[in-house]
């Protein structure tokens, strides 16, 4: 899981003293920040991935359509019965009819298989990072805001799930619950053991935010609770939290596609790329298409997301900086 | 530990993959015969195994599996034993300490046995009639005998008899001289033989081997005694001086010295096999994994490979006390629309997996071959199983849940399963439980769903009333460790059951487990999917090796030339 980084919490602080000035600030800084983000090539790159595999995921139906291939469907006419039931042909059995090869063993067609696990892996990452940003920053600024006991009471709570040996508890969760609907299951295991990383954060700039004069201004003018946390704090969280989700995102598709390697992933048949990898390893000699593929597509997702927050750290740091 | 446990533990050797195994009498015709161009086994050298996991227990009386049965046979002798694994018909039982099979008396309840002279323990003591009787008699110690369950099912001991250890003599086995024994059984058992054949019936000096005594160190009576142990990495095994070669017909003892080298990843086996530098050209190792198999075509190593067939039965059982599969017509529809021809493409394709139709593998005495639910290509009939489920009033199909392992091959096929059921509008959920309690789970009918993918491997093969009445005898259905998992119960079944029983394993009753069998598979209790054999590369300087997917007779097998590696 990823931490940002002190100069980033001090930078976007910082930035937002300029702020007080008011609202005509944020669309000219919008623009600005947008400028910056499409003449900026390797975000470009990764966004454009990223969307490429959104679209697969949500058009995957269409797609297979096209490609000929269900990702549930066997095609035992690919396979050498004889052969220990491998791929007949080069490259794991790439053609034109299969574009990305077959699985060894039933002949399933791996693009299909590819765009499925798709599905998986983004809505399990996305799902978490929406899930864990909401329960980081409300509760990260509920311990900033109130301090006292509230803070107490959240921050020993964030140190124990932090302390937590995540991985192992995972397994050991998902491994003992039913396997009814694994994918609701992932997504809430992860996110459990993830929003303190956000909420640390988040409380942190809300300590040193409701200190600063804007916010003691609207205290003094009469403003509620709710009106100081939601008008005032939380604008000026915002590049802090979509940097924070930036970053998450490729943590969650590792953790995603290490509890399916592990076994206690989605259900088979169910494709998920982790799984993928963790069948494709004894063919690693015989058939390494079979495990490039959804090792490359894995690689490829994370890395896009994770250059693409680091670019918007770095083009929200430039920003504010320059503001 | 119970009987579930062991057979399941043999289900796991042969189906799963994993596996000690290398085990068990060859004897296929489409073998390549042992080793290559006739210069056998030589004495002298040392044999090494590499295998992933360790042998259950060095003492007898308690493992029971597939590989560690093979290994028994290098240490410890019994009254009777499976025939050499080069044998015509290696399923057959021989004597070996005892001079011929036993002789029943006329209401075949008392059986006698005479000892072969020039027999000894490691130490240099005779074994006579009192050792063969106090090492049988420590099956019954609750702590020890967790073994075979057959002396115990089968001989006559006093209620509550705990052994020699906790309550002493036995009285229901006689010893009138030092080379004469005789047993005395609860009731007739024709295949007594088979009973005294088992791993757990053998000599021990009176005395010895109470408590953890034979955890690390034993007292044997075969060819080979212990030299060292190591749980979980190596046993070491050398010559045992006192065994007489002239006593034994079966084991020809030619190697030295054992190395079994444990703990080895069963991929990094495969990969030693085929390199087979430095001792590995004197190794054994369990069955490739279906990865491997591409790797091994080159000439030099098809020349190595052995295929043996498969003793174990793959099938899914279909739960009869419960919907869907409590319709005979829905249970039928399920045979008729299984794929079998994808189901052996994911066990490995054709060289590791065969298709099967009948209950009872071709391997064991009491095959007959059929095919009721017969498809074209064996690639299933969907259409003649709608027919079936309309005719049952589930025209819009049914769905149920199978119970798998997480095991790779077992995934696969229940995958396969899945996918040629949903031809015929049968929706299968699966329900994937840990491997370690899978076996636990399914045989508890409280617990297991409406079916399950597992496998079935007979005691002994040389006759199939160690698989048939088992799986399919509704008396056996228990509340905890059912082997039943069909639940199946017919009152015709279960006469006919007690009728072949009572034959003895003669030709006639190996014919009747054959008719029994096609009876059974009319009402479909099961879905038989898949025989897998075993592909088995020895190192090039191995000779007399009859690998088996039961138990592969380690006894004949020794080195072309003892001087190298």
């Amino acid at each position: 899981m990823t931490s940002v980084s002190p100069d980033l919490a001090a930078a976007s602080a910082h930035g937002d003293d300029s702020s007080l000035a008011g609202d005509q600030s944020s669309p000219r800084a919008a623009t600005r920040f947008l400028r910056a983000f499409v003449t900026d090539v390797p975000a470009m790159l990764s966004a454009l991935y990223i969307l490429l595999m959104l679209l697969a995921a949500i058009f995957a139906p269409l797609i297979v359509k096209l490609s000929g291939w269900g990702p549930y469907e066997f095609d035992q006419t690919a396979i050498d019965p004889n052969l220990g039931a491998l791929p007949r042909g080069d490259f794991g059995g790439m053609s034109g009819e299969h574009w990305f090869g077959v699985e060894p063993g039933n002949g399933r067609d791996i693009f299909a298989r590819i765009v499925y696990g798709a599905r998986v892996s983004l809505t399990v990452a996305l799902s978490a990072t929406v899930l864990t940003t909401v329960l980081g920053v409300v509760i990260g600024m509920l311990a900033g805001y109130f301090g006292g006991k509230v803070d107490a009471i959240i921050s020993r709570a964030m140190e124990f799930l932090m302390a937590f040996p995540a991985l192992i508890f995972m397994i050991a969760i998902l491994s003992a619950l039913p396997a009814d609907n694994r994918v609701v299951l992932l997504i809430v295991v992860i996110s459990i053991f993830g929003w303190p990383y956000l909420a640390r954060i988040v409380r942190s700039q809300t300590l040193s935010l409701k200190e600063r004069e804007f916010v003691e201004a609207a205290r003094a003018s009469g403003a509620t609770h709710a009106q100081i946390i939601f008008r005032e704090i939380l604008p000026n969280l915002q590049s802090t939290i979509i940097v924070m989700a930036a970053l998450a995102v490729p943590g969650y598709v590792g953790t995603e596609a290490g509890l399916s390697f592990l076994g206690v992933g989605v259900v088979p048949p169910t494709p998920s790329w982790g799984q993928m990898i963790a069948s494709a390893a004894p063919y690693y000699a015989v058939d390494p298409m079979y495990f490039i593929i959804p090792g490359l597509f894995l690689f490829l997702l994370v890395m896009s997301f994770t250059t693409l927050g680091d670019r918007l750290r770095a083009i929200a740091n430039a920003g504010e900086v320059r503001g | 530990m119970s009987r579930l446990f062991r057979n399941s533990m043999v289900a796991i050797l042969a189906v799963g993959v994993t596996a000690l195994a290398g085990c068990g009498a060859g004897g296929s015709t489409d073998q390549n015969a042992g080793a290559g161009e006739g210069d056998g086994p030589q004495k002298g050298g040392t044999v090494h195994m590499l295998q992933n996991t360790d042998f259950s227990y060095l003492d007898p009386a308690r493992g029971w599996d597939g590989g560690v049965n093979a290994f028994y046979r290098l240490m410890y002798r019994g009254l009777t034993m499976q025939t050499s694994g080069d044998a015509e018909d290696p399923n057959a039982i021989v004597a070996d300490l005892a001079t011929g099979l036993g002789e029943p008396s006329e209401d075949g309840l008392t059986w006698t046995y005479t000892l072969k002279d020039d027999i000894f323990f490691d130490n240099g003591d005779p074994i006579t009639s009192a050792e063969v009787k106090f090492g049988i008699s420590r099956a019954w110690d609750p702590q020890i005998g967790i073994g075979s369950p057959y002396l115990k099912n089968v001989i006559d001991a006093p209620e509550g008899y705990e052994g020699p250890y906790v309550t002493g003599d036995l009285p229901t086995i006689e010893t009138p001289d030092e080379k004469t024994i005789v047993f005395h059984l609860k009731q007739p058992y024709p295949e007594f033989d088979n009973v005294l054949s088992q791993a757990n019936a053998v000599p021990f000096p009176e005395g010895s081997g109470a408590g953890d005594e034979f955890i690390k160190d034993v007292i044997a009576s075969g060819p080979y005694t212990l030299d060292s142990y190591t749980p979980g990495s190596s046993i070491k095994l050398v010559r045992n001086e006192f065994w007489e070669p002239e006593s034994d017909d079966v084991r020809k003892a030619y190697p030295d010295a054992w190395d079994f080298e444990i703990g080895i990843d069963p991929a990094t086996i495969d990969e030693r096999m085929i390199a087979g530098q430095g001792s590995d050209q004197n190794a054994i190792a369990s069955k490739i994994s279906s990865a491997t198999l591409a790797r091994i075509q080159t000439p030099e190593l098809q020349e190595r490979a052995i295929t043996a067939p498969a003793y174990c039965t793959t099938y899914m059982g279909l739960n009869t006390t419960k919907e869907p599969f409590d319709d005979v017509l829905v249970r039928q529809a399920v045979n008729y629309a299984i794929d079998r021809a994808s189901v052996q493409n994911a066990s490995g394709g054709t060289q590791l997996a065969d298709i099967a139709t009948t209950i009872v593998p071709p391997a064991v005495t009491g095959h007959k071959q059929f095919d009721l639910y017969p498809s074209e290509g064996n690639a299933g009939d969907p259409e003649k199983a709608k027919e079936l489920l309309a005719e049952a009033g589930h025209e819009d199909g049914v769905s149920f849940t199978l119970d798998i392992r997480t095991n790779p091959v077992a995934q696969a096929q229940a995958e396969a399963v899945q996918e040629s059921l949903a031809k015929a509008d049968i929706d299968v959920k699966l329900n994937v439980i840990d491997a370690s309690i899978f076996y636990e789970t399914i045989a508890t009918p409280s617990q297991q769903h409406d079916a399950a993918i597992t496998g079935w491997c007979p005691d002994w093969a040389s006759s199939a009333s160690t698989f048939i009445p088992p799986l399919f005898d509704g008396r056996n259905i228990t509340d905890r460790g059912n082997q039943n998992l069909a639940q199946f119960d017919d009152d015709a079944v279960n006469t006919r059951i007690d009728e072949i029983m009572a034959m003895g394993a003669t030709p006639e009753s190996a014919d009747a487990w054959g008719e029994l069998d096609e009876q059974i598979m009319e009402s479909a209790p099961i879905a038989p999917l898949a025989l897998e054999n075993g592909i088995f590369v020895p190192g090039e300087n191995i000779a007399g090796y009859y690998p088996s997917t039961s138990m592969t007779d380690l006894t004949i097998v020794g080195l072309k030339d003892p001087s190298k590696g």
